[in-house]
């Protein structure tokens, strides 16, 4: 179980702590500096858009993180985000099913895409990346096809009006964030506390060593997809909730941008290493940064390449601290 | 080795072709529009301009790394030569030859920084995608540039009988890619690179050179495919490149490229492309539902690579069997590699 020790020694790394840190000072610093530069930033109603919308973004970006902790990634993503959205809406608005039902058959749905990645890629032992660039196509294909692209606007209001609400008494907390938190404490004691999720992380810093140890890989990555399928599936119905509508475009976007927030937050593309709260304080910085621009009259044209240069420095610098502490050969 | 690899590849691409020589015999036997010279004038052009997109995927491919901003650059050289030709007023051959020295800047970037930040290419390219969309994004706001030289858009139409003369382009390109992988130094380099980078480090490759001209050549296939799609479309478009990366993976994985890099099926991303392209004109022609390309792409990638595996267990069950023996199961990078 050499592995398994060797990972979860990782956690308590100093320097891990210290980028942690790092990440929270850097993201403490833009609030100061919006706070201070742009109008409106510290209104209640921007603060609410803003944590809203990253809630949603931090659980994509933790349905990737959860395939990147075993080497793996996962494509579909968005596929998944989509097909559930619609899944869910055909339920409401066709089957007429209620509430407590559709949103449990839409997170099923959900998880059962991400399992049938896994199965895909433990029976063909064919690379996740192209098993998922497939099942993205094919996932996102069918539902066109079925839905012939026509939206579900007839939801329950509830549904509708729940990403509007404020909760605990505060102007700018939608409860959204409180979803997004519980999701990110549970996937924190998922690889902390047990033994499930720190079968994840040994698969992820070394398949080979994890099967000699007695892991069960290939159960390990179809669990691993299943969980990533499920959060896809959370991040789709947050997505319905707040357009109001279950529209076909949901998740054409999320497949580049559910990397930036895992990556930006120290989680590695090799598996092995991931950080719960580095995802979060990643998509805040993201969110953060892209709403501050907006703010300062940065023209919204402009973002991409804004997006593109924090990413950018944000893994350069992540690197350096790991070749400085290490734990990365230069 | 990689008599191994060309042998398992011309399987792969033998059945290709009978793939691509039954979609033909199908749709000219159900569809009598699909023979038609101007179809296949469409069909031929499309060709050309997504099989210069796979390469672009495919020559990164080859050294084991990825271009996640082919579309980017592909979009950035649409706006940018758009900029030159409808607003700066530069002629047509300086436009083009300044347009494909921004590819190659592009690929550049690239290069320099997946050599210099020893960063993951997947991770940087993703990055300097944003980078390179935002720029075309800020620079046009989302407006295209529509008066293109008359000459140049009328190339892009232009056509002897039912050949494109695009496709010349395409077709000098994919020649010179095939006998640079086969005979050229640099070429070999690659493939040696991406076989085996610190084999190919220790035998004393300028591997540092060799990724920095897969970037380079990559982001100059890119280019050029979005000047033949500009001169197509008649107008420089800001959207162009935004759906590239489907098809840039679909073409080489379809083909039989390997992620883990050391390959370079030009011929087999030809066919892959064929077949996507094929598809894609059938459904158009049958008023089907468009919506099936998505799924068919998909499907046919999950078909391709789990047949090119089958193919594989075959001729590896021997080494397998050799390393079960020795004690050395295959790596983790092995057994997840695609075929």
């Amino acid at each position: 179980m050499e592995a398994i020790t060797r990972v979860s020694a990782d956690r308590f790394d100093p320097l891990k702590l210290w980028s942690r840190l790092g990440l929270l000072l850097v993201n403490v610093g833009f609030w100061v500096l919006f706070a201070a530069l742009a109008d409106g930033f510290l209104s209640d109603f921007n603060l609410f858009t803003l944590l809203r919308l990253t809630s949603i973004q931090i659980v994509i970006g933790l349905a990737q993180m959860v395939v990147l902790a075993i080497g793996d990634m996962n494509l579909a993503v968005g596929a998944i985000g989509g097909v559930v959205a619609m899944f869910t809406g055909a339920m409401l608005q066709l089957v007429g099913l209620p509430l407590e039902l559709a949103l449990p058959l839409g997170l099923a749905f959900g998880v059962l895409a991400g399992v049938a990645n896994g199965v895909l890629i433990v029976l063909t032992r064919i690379n996740s990346f192209i098993i998922t660039l497939a099942t993205a196509g094919i996932f996102t294909g069918l539902m066109l096809i079925l839905t012939k692209a026509n939206s579900y606007s007839a939801l329950p209001f509830s549904l509708v009006s729940f990403s509007g609400r404020q909760v605990f008494g505060l102007a700018m907390i939608s409860p959204y964030v409180p979803i997004m938190l519980a999701v990110a404490l549970a996937l924190f004691f998922l690889y902390r506390s047990t033994r499930l999720g720190r079968e994840m992380l040994a698969v992820g810093a070394n398949r080979r060593a994890a099967a000699m140890s007695g892991v069960r890989v290939s159960r390990i990555v179809i669990v691993a997809h299943g969980l990533s399928g499920g959060l896809a599936a959370v991040a789709g119905l947050m997505t319905v909730g707040l357009l109001g509508t279950a529209a076909p475009v949901i998740g054409n976007d999320w497949l580049l941008t559910s990397f930036v927030a895992p990556v930006v937050g120290g989680t590695l593309l090799s598996g092995g290493i991931v950080s719960v709260w580095g995802t979060v304080l990643g998509g805040i910085l993201v969110g953060t940064i892209t709403n501050g621009l907006f703010l300062l009259g940065v023209s919204s044209f402009w973002l991409n390449t804004f997006f593109g240069l924090v990413l950018l420095a944000a893994v350069w610098l992540d690197r350096l601290g790991r070749v400085a502490a290490g734990t990365e050969t230069s | 080795m990689i008599g191994r690899i060309v042998r398992s590849l011309s399987v792969a691409a033998v059945g290709l072709l009978a793939v691509d020589v039954l979609g033909i015999l199908v749709l000219v036997s159900t569809t009598p529009s699909f023979a038609s010279t101007f179809n296949l004038f469409v069909l031929l052009r499309d060709i050309a301009v997504t099989l210069l997109i796979a390469l672009a995927q495919m020559v990164v491919l080859a050294i084991g790394q990825m271009n996640l901003s082919v579309g980017a650059i592909g979009g950035l050289v649409t706006v940018i030569m758009g900029w030159l030709m409808a607003q700066g007023g530069v002629p047509v051959a300086p436009a083009i030859v300044l347009a494909l020295l921004l590819g190659a800047a592009t690929g550049a970037v690239n290069g320099s920084l997946v050599l210099w930040t020893k960063l993951n290419s997947f991770i940087l390219t993703l990055a300097t995608g944003f980078v390179f969309l935002g720029m075309n994004q800020g620079l046009t706001k989302g407006i295209p540039f529509y008066r293109l030289p008359e000459g140049f858009a009328h190339f892009g139409q232009a056509r002897a009988g039912l050949f494109p003369y695009l496709a010349i382009v395409t077709l000098v390109l994919t020649v010179a890619l095939a006998v640079f992988f086969r005979w050229l130094v640099p070429g070999r380099q690659m493939l040696a690179v991406g076989g085996n980078r610190r084999a190919a480090e220790l035998s004393g490759l300028p591997v540092g050179r060799v990724v920095m001209g897969a970037h380079v050549l990559s982001g100059l296939l890119a280019g050029t495919a979005a000047i033949l799609l500009t001169a197509q479309l008649g107008e420089a478009e800001p959207t162009v490149g935004q759906t590239w990366l489907l098809p840039s993976f679909a073409g080489p994985i379809i083909g039989g490229a390997a992620l883990t890099g050391g390959t370079a099926p030009i011929f087999g991303t030809f066919l892959g492309v064929v077949l996507i392209s094929l598809i894609d004109d059938g459904l158009i022609l049958r008023d089907a539902n468009p919506f099936w390309i998505q799924f068919l792409v998909g499907a046919l990638i999950l078909g391709a690579v789990i047949v090119g595996r089958v193919q594989l267990r075959g001729l590896r069950a021997g080494e397998a069997l050799r390393r079960l023996r020795s004690g050395t199961s295959p790596t983790v990078g092995e057994a997840g590699a695609p075929r």
